[in-house]
């Protein structure tokens, strides 16, 4: 009996160990999906006339993108011979679903990079249709649909088109209203010509906003500047960390320059808004404040927001009273605002491209887009003239306002390097791990930015 | 003390006054403080469940609701589907535990009452497989089920189950091999062929192994989100933790967290009923399995 026990407690020993392994094993092969090719593309079926097809359109489950099934039934009364389905799943599956779905050959017609991975991602894995052909053949004007020709550029690579720009992010400044009354400070300005808002007058307007105190609930900081992804930042200054050819040859940079110092300097002065000016919050602050997806300037916590555009969605909840302002000048005279374009990608997999093309093109005309804007609950579109529409949806916000900044953000905008640059995913994951000594304080960016530079260089030769 | 004594009445024995030791006491309000940290989250879940969209976003967060937002509940079940949800994920968890239970006995009991050539090896083979990660597996496997027109069906989340499972094989096995010689003796002796043993000896004697066994097979088929977000394409064929995921899924909206607990708390009810009765049937087993 005694020895049956003790075998007893080895085996539960064991097991523990065993489950211990599998855990392990699970963290490492997590890449494996990623890495699987496409496999058989199906037979080359592209669709006659008169034939019914069903594609398929992959997005998020979430509302802002599940809003397109309601946009079907008119598609489909109007394109007889096509049917759209419309397949989701959740944010952080989407990749993993995606490439699933390719590898077993139910490759998904249309989607968009609304995962981790960017645009530059999946042009370098070669999941993408060239559209050049297709637009040639249909006619396709991108001023018919009134998007502007630079937007078209982005996802233009060596004069192929692999993308139809649909939604338009900016970033811009949202700031509480009611802090400022409080404080006696005169709100930001919404026009990018204002030559007096430069990143010191933000500095010396956020240093009045601010209010330290022992008690959590009393303190308020001035300003919390998310200014596009962390490895993109320094561009705000007018420093350049990826060399030219990146923009040009589908996101593969020849060289990158994040140890050099014009580039540390961009980082300091933005550190500097935390350590020095004592204007913006720590990360460990903000996550105290508003929790693991939030954000403690709707929380009523900060003065001015620096971000995307996204935040405005949300702001007919704010339980204060909101404004926009132009993201200030930094130094460089270029760019000012990051944009995030969402395209519309055919996937190279696609057995129906042309119904699929007829889908997207649907998707872009003034009315739907207006539509979208509504549906949504406050998507941007890219059609400027359903834009009108977009600058009068949010409750209590000057629509001038909301058009300046987005004609501002167009004028000085570059679009996100996360769209642009290849194996996206992992440089950004490695930023923010590389970074967080340095936002909590522990280390220099003298430290760090070499081993940043290493990084980075591995990452893009993979 | 000896006014303590002095004060106290005739005949009430000492015995309770010595029962509450200072060290008592003082072991119990630890205990209740612990219990009252570990509830804690399980309370504000509760308590954010109650909340209204304005008062969640508030901070510092308020410990009860100002005003009990009851209609919550009633709101999931149209913002996310909430019945259909709820519904398909007890299909797939309910035939996953039978299929678990069944598959795993059969074979843990062959591997636990058999002596054959390579047993052992059979065994290392069988407990190697849990070291495959789902993810190395996940495209082959979505192949053969796709290749299977299972796609959009329950059967990928299902079918797996009737195959046993390593672990739980494992488990099994390591207690059919603690069950008495004798009991089967005596079973044969009486005419038993071993899927009768199997079935009235060594099942009923493993209630708390089995209980166990449910209880995982339960709880990873209610938590699983990969594979039905693999499997499954169709709204009206989603589980649980796919519509629950879709409500934080949005990178550019604050995610409703009042409801989100509203679902946590309802998403927990079937686990916490199934721990209870099981929880039984394990004391229950014990008390069987007296013979030990």
């Amino acid at each position: 009996m005694k020895n049956k026990m003790k075998s007893k407690r080895y085996a539960l020993l064991l097991a523990t160990a065993l489950t211990g392994a599998a855990v392990l094993a699970g963290c490492g092969g997590g890449k494996s999906a990623g890495n699987v090719a496409a496999g058989d593309s199906g037979a080359g079926n592209t669709g006659g006339s008169g034939e019914q097809v069903t594609i398929s359109h992959y997005t998020i489950d979430s509302e802002d993108r599940t809003f397109i099934e309601k946009l079907i039934p008119e598609f489909e009364k109007e394109h007889p011979n096509i049917k759209v389905k419309v397949e989701k799943a959740p944010y952080e599956q989407f990749d993993s679903k995606l490439q699933t779905l390719i590898a077993g050959g139910n490759s998904p017609d249309v989607t968009s990079h609304y995962g981790y991975g960017g645009f530059a991602e999946y042009y370098n894995k070669d999941m993408l249709l060239d559209l050049t052909d297709l637009i040639k053949e249909d006619g396709f004007k991108a001023e018919d649909y009134h998007i502007p020709e630079n937007l078209m550029k982005i996802y233009t690579v060596n004069g192929h088109t692999y993308g139809i720009p649909v939604n338009m992010y900016v970033t811009l400044m949202l700031y509480n209203k009611d802090m400022f009354d409080a404080a006696g400070v005169s709100y930001p300005p919404s026009d990018y010509e204002d030559k007096s808002w430069t990143f010191d007058r933000m500095v010396e307007d956020a240093k009045k906003l601010t209010v330290v105190s022992d008690d959590i609930a009393k303190t308020q900081y001035g300003v919390d500047f998310t200014w596009a992804e962390r490895d993109m930042r320094p561009l705000y200054f007018g420093a350049e960390p990826y060399s030219e050819d990146t923009w040009t040859n589908g996101g593969v940079p020849s060289e990158t320059h994040f140890d050099s110092p014009e580039v540390i300097a961009a980082y300091q002065k933005l550190f500097d808004l935390v350590f020095k000016e004592k204007v913006s919050p720590t990360s460990e602050w903000s996550k105290s404040v508003a929790g693991q997806n939030g954000d403690p300037f709707v929380a009523g916590k900060i003065g001015m927001s620096v971000g995307g555009s996204w935040n405005l969605a949300g702001s007919n909840d704010f339980p204060f009273k909101v404004g926009v302002a132009a993201v200030p000048w930094g130094g460089n005279d270029k760019v000012r605002s990051t944009l995030f374009v969402d395209p519309l990608l055919i996937l190279k997999d696609s057995k129906h491209p042309k119904e699929a093309f007829e889908w997207i093109k649907y998707l872009i005309t003034t009315e739907v887009q207006e539509k979208s804007i509504e549906l949504s609950g406050g998507n941007p579109p890219v059609n400027t003239e359903a834009a009108e529409v977009y600058y009068k949806h949010f409750d209590g916000i000057d629509p001038e306002d909301v058009k300046k900044v987005y004609e501002g953000a167009v004028k000085y905008g570059y679009e996100s390097y996360n769209h642009l640059i290849t194996n996206y995913s992992q440089i950004n994951d490695m930023f923010i791990n590389e970074l967080q000594p340095v936002e909590t304080g522990h280390k220099t960016l003298e430290e760090v930015m070499p081993v940043i530079q290493k990084k980075v260089t591995e990452i893009i030769q993979r | 003390m000896s006014t303590v004594k002095a004060t106290r009445p005739l005949g009430q024995p000492s015995r309770l006054r010595r029962r509450i030791k200072p060290v008592k006491i003082a072991s119990f309000t630890a205990l209740l403080i612990t219990t009252f940290l570990m509830l804690l989250p399980l309370f504000f879940m509760v308590s954010t469940s109650l909340k209204s969209k304005r008062e969640m976003l508030k901070f510092p967060p308020t410990f009860l609701p100002e005003s009990w937002a009851w209609s919550n509940y009633a709101d999931i079940f149209e913002t996310l589907q909430f019945g259909t949800l709820y519904k398909n994920s007890l299909i797939i968890a309910g035939f996953s535990v039978f299929g678990t239970l069944l598959s795993s006995a059969l074979v843990a009991y062959g591997f636990a009452r058999y002596r054959g050539r390579g047993n052992s090896f059979w065994f290392i083979l069988l407990l190697s497989t849990m070291m495959l990660p789902y993810p190395a597996i996940m495209i082959p496997q979505f192949v053969l089920f796709s290749q299977m027109q299972w796609i959009d069906t329950f059967l990928p989340l299902i079918v797996p189950a009737f195959f046993g499972s390593a672990y739980n094989i494992f488990l099994l096995r390591q207690f059919f091999s603690t069950l008495p010689e004798e009991l089967f003796d005596a079973g044969r002796i009486d005419g038993c062929g071993e899927l009768r043993m199997w079935r009235t000896i060594a099942l009923p004697l493993s209630a708390p192994a089995l209980a166990t066994v449910a209880i995982f097979a339960f709880i990873y088929s209610w938590n699983d989100l990969l594979t039905p977000v693999l499997y499954l394409s169709s709204s009206d064929k989603f589980t649980l933790p796919v519509g629950m995921a879709s409500l934080t899924s949005s990178r550019f909206r604050i995610p409703p967290w009042h409801l989100l607990m509203v679902a946590s708390v309802l998403a927990m009810v079937p686990i916490v009923t199934l721990f209870a009765i099981a929880q039984k049937q394990f004391v229950e087993g014990i008390v069987l399995t007296g013979i030990k």
